[in-house]
This record gives C-alpha cells, sequence and structure tokens, in this order.
C-alpha cells in the first residue's frame, strides 16, 4: 500500500470515528446541564399545558436565577411511562415529572424516584393540609416519594330529565333501586339501545370502584397480601348477571357506538346514568352547559354506607435528577399552596388540599358534592405491583362479565398471581 | 511496477497487484461500511445477546436484578395469559397469512391485465399501506361499529344483520384479519414484480397449445410465482407472529373483549414495560425467536418442492 493510500485511509477513518463520535456525544447530551435549568416533564395537553407553563414563569419571578424548562412528553402518565423509565435507567431523568400518583409504590420500590421525606422535615411545607389518602398514596414503606398534586372521585351521575320521564323521583340509592331504575330507562328496539339506563362497567366503573361500594376490600395492609373479599366476587357476580340481563354482546355494540367529549353518551342522552369523575363536569360544561343533570353517591347494597375512591397526580423527583435543590424548591412551589390554587382553578379540577377545594368549590353545586366525599376516600393499595393488579382487577371483570369463568375462582387467580409477584 | 517483472514472473506479480487491490478496496469497503457496522454491532447484537442474559434474570430496567437461572420460562408454562397469548397470535397467523397470500396474489393478477389506468388502479391498492398504523386501528374501529359502521350499514341494506365485531369474543379476530388485510399493497407490489419477470414465451408457447387463460394462470404463472409466494409467506409468518399495533391501539392496550385480542408481542411489552419484569419479558422474546426461527426453518425445508424458479 502507497504512502499516499495510507494517508487517504487514515483520513478516512478519522472521519468515521468523528461522525460516530458526534452521534454518541450527540446522545449524551439529553437535558439542559447548566446548574440553574430545571426540566419538568408532564404529559398534559391544552389547559393543563398552558398552566403549567404560566406555573415555570410565576416560578422563574420568584427566583430569577432558575430557568425552568417545561417539556411536553406525549407518553406520560398510568402505564405509559417508557420515556422516563428509559431516561432514569439511562442516567439522564428530569429534574421533576408530573406522575400517576398510583404508580409511587411500584416506582419507588424500583429505586427510581428520589426520597423526599428529609427534604419535607427541612422545609416549610406542611402536609397537614394535604388529604390523607394522597399523602398515604405518594408514600412507599414510610417514606415520601411524591408531593401530591390534584385529585378526583367518583360519583352516579343522572339525566334529570330523563328522570322525570320515566317518572322516578329521587336517584337510586340501593343496586336493587339502581337496578329498577335502569330498566324503566332503557329503550331497547331488537338489538340496538335508543338508550340504556346504566351500563355498571362503563365509565368509571372499574373493579375497584363496585367492590369497595359493596363493602368489600382488596388488600390486607397487616399481611401484606392482596386478600380479595368476598363482597368483591359479590359485585362481579352483580356485573356478570346484569351483562347476562342486557346481554353483553348488545350493549358492547352500543358503547362501542358510543363518542366522547362533544358525543359522550351522557351529553348526547343516550345513556341516563353512568359512574364517572369529577372532570366529566367540564366536559359538560363545554360541550353542553345545558344539560339537566345531578350527581348522587354510587348506590350500595345497603343503601347506606356510601362511599367512592380517588386517584390523581404527584410530582416526583426521579432518582439521579441533576439539580435536586432546585427542583425541590420548584416542587413546593407547584405542589404547594399557590401552584395547585392556580392548577385547579384553571383546569377545573380537585386539588389535593382540602382547603383549596373548599374556597374554589363553595358555591358550585355538583363539585361541591365530590369535594364532601373526599375526606373519606379510598385509594387504591399502595404496592409495588399496584399496575399488574389493576390491570388484572380490570381483565378478570372483562372476563366475568362476558361470563368467561366464575367470579370467585378469577379473583383467586388474580390474588395469586399479584401476591406471588409481591413475595419475589 | 516495471514491465520487466512482468515478463520474468507473470503469474505471481498479477496475483499480487489483485491481492493488493483486493486488500485496499476490501479495506475501504468496511471503512464505509463501518458506521453501519458499528450500529449493528452497539444497537443489535449487543441488546440481542445481552437479552439472552436478561432472561434468566429478574431484570427490571431499573435495576439489574438476580440471576434466577430457568425460573422465567418455568413461570411462563404457568401463566395463564401467556398460552391465551399464544392460541391468539397462532389463530390470527393461521388464518392471515393464507388468506394475504391468495388475496395478494389475486390482486396483483387482476393488476397486471393490460387495461387503460392501470397506474391509477395500483396506486389506489397501495395507498393504504401508507397510512400509519394507529391512523388505520381508529379508521377501522369507525368502519366496523357495529351501530352505524359503514360494514354494517351495507350488510343491513341486503338484509343482513351484522355481528359486534370488535366488541364479540368470535368475531374481534377476524375483525383484525380483516383490517390487516388492507394493508396488502407491500405485497402485491411484489407479486407484481414477480409477474413481470414471467417471461412472455411461455404464454406464447401455451397460446400455440390452445391453453386457456385459467390453465395459462394454474400451469404457467403461479408455479414461475412461487418464489415470490415463498418470500411472502417467510415475511408474513414473521409479521403475523408480532402482530402489536392494530391491537394494542385498538383495545387501549387491554386485549378486550375477554382476552381474545391480547397477543404475544403485546404480553411482552406489557410485562417489560409496566410490570418491571424486562427479565421474562426477554424469556418470552426469545422463545417467540425459537419459534419463529422453527417455522421459517420449515417452510425453507419445504420449499424444495413447491419452489420453481426460473430455468430450472
Amino acid at each position: 500500500m502507497s504512502l499516499l493510500n495510507r494517508v487517504q485511509m487514515i483520513c478516512s477513518l478519522m472521519a468515521v470515528l468523528v461522525l460516530v463520535g458526534t452521534v454518541m456525544a450527540g446522545c449524551a447530551t439529553g437535558q439542559g446541564d447548566s446548574a440553574n435549568t430545571i426540566t419538568l416533564w408532564h404529559g398534559m395537553t391544552d389547559t393543563g399545558k398552558e398552566t403549567f407553563e404560566q406555573l415555570a414563569a410565576q416560578f422563574e419571578e420568584k427566583h430569577p436565577d432558575f430557568k425552568v424548562n417545561v417539556v411536553y412528553i406525549a407518553q406520560q402518565g398510568e402505564g405509559r411511562n417508557e420515556k422516563l423509565l428509559a431516561a432514569i435507567a439511562g442516567g439522564n431523568p428530569p429534574d421533576v415529572a408530573f406522575f400517576d400518583r398510583f404508580e409511587v409504590g411500584s416506582w419507588a420500590n424500583q429505586g427510581s424516584l428520589t426520597d423526599l421525606t428529609a427534604m419535607v422535615e427541612e422545609s416549610d411545607l406542611d402536609l397537614e393540609g394535604y388529604y390523607p389518602f394522597a399523602v398515604e398514596e405518594a408514600s412507599y414503606k414510610g417514606k415520601l416519594y411524591a408531593l401530591p398534586m390534584g385529585t378526583d372521585a367518583r360519583m352516579l351521575f343522572y339525566n334529570k330529565d330523563h328522570f322525570r320521564e320515566a317518572g322516578i323521583d329521587s336517584p337510586p340509592k340501593t343496586i336493587a333501586e339502581l337496578e329498577a331504575a335502569a330498566e324503566k330507562l332503557t329503550i331497547k328496539k331488537g338489538k340496538r339501545f335508543e338508550r340504556i339506563g346504566f351500563i355498571p362497567w362503563l365509565g368509571q366503573g372499574w373493579t375497584y370502584t363496585w367492590g369497595w361500594s359493596f363493602g368489600g376490600d382488596f388488600y390486607d395492609k397487616d399481611k401484606e397480601k392482596v386478600t380479595i373479599e368476598s363482597e368483591v366476587v359479590q359485585s362481579l357476580e352483580w356485573m356478570r348477571d346484569y351483562a347476562k340481563k342486557y346481554n353483553i354482546e348488545d350493549v358492547t355494540a352500543f358503547t362501542d357506538s358510543t363518542g366522547s367529549a362533544a358525543s359522550d353518551p351522557f351529553l348526547t342522552g343516550q345513556i341516563s346514568m353512568i359512574v364517572d369523575v369529577n372532570a366529566k363536569i367540564s366536559v359538560i360544561n363545554k360541550y353542553k352547559p345545558d344539560l339537566n343533570y345531578d350527581v348522587a353517591p354510587i348506590p350500595t347494597p345497603t343503601g347506606n354506607d356510601f362511599t367512592t375512591w380517588s386517584g390523581g397526580w404527584s410530582l416526583i423527583m426521579p432518582k439521579g435528577a441533576k439539580n435536586q435543590e432546585a427542583a425541590w424548591e420548584f416542587m413546593k412551589f407547584v405542589a404547594g399552596e399557590e401552584g395547585q390554587k392556580n392548577y385547579s382553578k384553571n383546569t377545573y379540577n380537585l386539588s389535593a388540599i382540602d382547603s383549596i377545594n373548599q374556597e374554589l368549590y363553595e358555591e358550585d353545586p355538583i363539585m361541591k358534592q365530590f369535594v364532601d366525599l373526599l375526606p373519606s376516600s379510598n385509594h387504591r393499595p399502595v404496592i409495588s405491583e399496584g399496575t399488574l393488579l389493576w390491570n388484572e382487577l380490570n381483565k378478570a371483570r372483562d372476563l366475568a362479565v362476558r361470563g368467561k369463568g366464575d367470579p370467585r375462582q378469577l379473583m383467586q387467580k388474580v390474588s395469586n398471581k399479584v401476591n406471588k409477584e409481591l413475595e419475589q | 511496477m516495471k514491465s520487466e517483472k512482468v515478463i520474468t514472473k507473470p503469474v505471481d506479480s498479477r496475483v499480487s497487484i489483485k491481492k493488493t487491490k483486493w486488500r485496499t478496496s476490501h479495506v475501504y469497503g468496511w471503512l464505509f461500511a463501518s458506521p453501519w457496522v458499528i450500529g449493528m454491532l452497539l444497537f443489535f447484537a449487543f441488546p440481542l445477546l445481552s437479552s439472552i442474559y436478561f432472561s434468566f434474570t429478574s431484570y427490571s430496567i431499573i435495576n439489574p436484578g438476580e440471576f434466577v437461572g430457568l425460573q422465567n420460562y418455568r413461570d411462563l408454562m404457568n401463566d395463564s395469559l401467556f398460552w391465551t397469548a399464544i392460541y391468539n397470535t397462532v389463530y390470527f397467523t393461521v388464518f392471515f397469512v393464507p388468506l394475504s397470500i391468495f388475496c395478494g396474489v389475486s390482486l396483483a393478477l387482476f393488476l397486471n391485465m393490460k387495461v387503460k389506468g392501470m397506474a391509477i388502479y395500483r396506486t389506489i391498492f397501495f395507498l393504504p399501506t401508507l397510512v400509519p398504523h394507529v391512523a388505520m386501528a381508529v379508521l377501522w374501529v369507525w368502519l366496523l361499529n357495529p351501530q352505524f359502521g359503514l360494514v354494517n350499514g351495507m350488510l343491513a341494506a341486503v338484509g343482513m344483520d351484522g355481528p359486534a365485531w370488535l366488541g364479540s369474543e368470535t368475531w374481534s379476530k377476524p375483525s383484525l384479519i380483516l383490517m390487516s388485510l388492507w394493508g396488502i399493497g407491500q405485497a402485491v407490489v411484489i407479486y407484481l414484480a414477480g409477474l413481470h419477470d414471467i417471461s412472455q414465451d411461455y404464454y406464447d408457447a401455451a397460446e400455440v397449445d390452445g391453453a386457456n387463460s385459467v390453465q395459462k394462470i394454474g400451469h404457467i404463472t403461479l408455479p414461475l410465482l412461487t418464489p415470490v409466494i415463498f418470500f411472502n409467506l417467510v415475511m408474513g409468518v414473521i409479521g403475523a407472529f408480532q402482530q402489536f399495533t392494530l391491537p394494542y391501539t385498538m383495545t387501549k392496550g387491554q386485549g378486550t373483549p375477554g382476552n381474545s385480542l391480547v397477543f404475544y408481542v403485546m404480553h411482552i411489552y406489557d410485562n417489560g414495560f409496566k410490570f418491571f419484569k424486562m427479565g421474562y419479558a426477554s424469556a418470552m422474546a426469545w422463545i417467540l425467536f425459537v419459534v419463529i426461527m422453527a417455522l421459517t426453518t420449515l417452510i425453507f425445508v419445504t420449499s424444495k418442492r413447491w419452489v420453481h424458479y426460473q430455468g430450472n
């Protein structure tokens, strides 16, 4: 090989190395590394997104030496955190992330979240004002890993016009009343539902919703085990019988044909009653403000001991966040009184702080009913396998409603499967 | 190089010239390919081989986990959803692949006719493949809507009561097969290329022998199209076993109704990215790899009997 060739070769080799080098370097600088930039990841669109940007601007005004970089991540929320997962595993996470509170348990168990307990103790942040269930959900094994932000609750929405038409005076309190009302309200022609009174598994009618309403529970805190009580099985049996009575395929044909937002079946009058979260109110206000409706607690077999459950969001600091101190300042501001108040006011959402809700929704007849339920609300068990349990419970509900398996056995399978994972 | 040398040692020198030439061009070739080679090694070979190791551990993406030996594989055998996923995946493959070959070849034969404006028809059949899977899922959910979807609307027009399609356990997988057939354009283009490859001489000879068009298709077109069918069969099986986007989008990752749309890769994905069980998911992925490899081998072995190459 001549010298010239050799030179050429070395040159091209260098070029290749430079090329590969730049690609690698490009991968390594994901976040702004300046010590004063705080990166926030969130998955909110619309008003939620705007509010986060506003809050960031307000924070920058208060702390002129900090800069907040608000990044919208399309995939962020329950069971959709691949990007955050990869960022934490790669040692390159954002400083703060808006995170589904319900997953704090399983993520903390993986060691992927920063423990905030000491920071809270040293700061002026008072957790007394937050709902107990929200703080519990943000903690794992006695340590705090998230600051609760926003919450929700589930109630029965019912269409007052339909009720008057059908001659029903008051919302159902017991399961029997609920079934009777549903039957009166349903209009079926052949296989088609012109209108359906109620579908237990639609909207927010999860296994958790009915299990708790029937008086059952899912998890034994002392034994640290999933123990699904017989009342939960009863609620599944009730849904199974309901599905049989109305013919599941016809009901599915109906639900598959319904839309969301403006064409939501409750707004279009295709369904008279539905269990749903308070977010439904903003949908109604936006698309059908003149809808004549009200809410009532979810019916129970006895007609008293009403219950609901709440989820909600939180702010977390991923493991390996670069600017912990700055991140903590920002978290305190956003999830603190001022930030939450702005966020709730703009998005018409419930806050995780009771006093804010009292102040914002005192005069709001429907929202007020949700606020009144919150202090005694349930939350999903905070365990390392929360997502698995949620998925398994919903799959079991789907199978039960379709008559594929006996509810008791289905529930037995769920608890066996999840407990096996909990032991590992 | 000096000319005397060429005279004295003609053979050697030519070899040496060739050798040096070959060596340098070889090195250059590798150099030019090196970004991709490095990329393949880093982003393909390394993860691929790592996942073998991970399948014997309780790796969770965040934590390295512990070495658990064959535990993941043992757990899989007792995981009822794993078997459901296998059943659904095999069901889909068994029906979809032959159907796609049948429809693809038939379409290609139609699109090979010498009619005015054929380019437009070809474009029309190819267009659906350009639609992203997620958009396609949304579109089909509307088309197959039991109460006001176009499909049931047309059935109602001829007095038939359409099924609940995606809402029915019986019909959910057939619905999915129907949707997937919509994206057949890619295969059709390959079949068309195969059809163009068949020499006109065969048809002329058949014409002289008095063959009709059915006989021409049966005795000339199909046998000579077998290499292309073979290619599409292998790719089709590999693709069908990895069915993911459509069912995942349509059922929001749940595989409803009644687990009838839980596919193998969906189960892998849930375990790997939702339940922190990447080790378990890796074990599943390797089982899938072995199954697809075995099937492909089987198709290759039998291909000697039914694939005819021109000129043999």
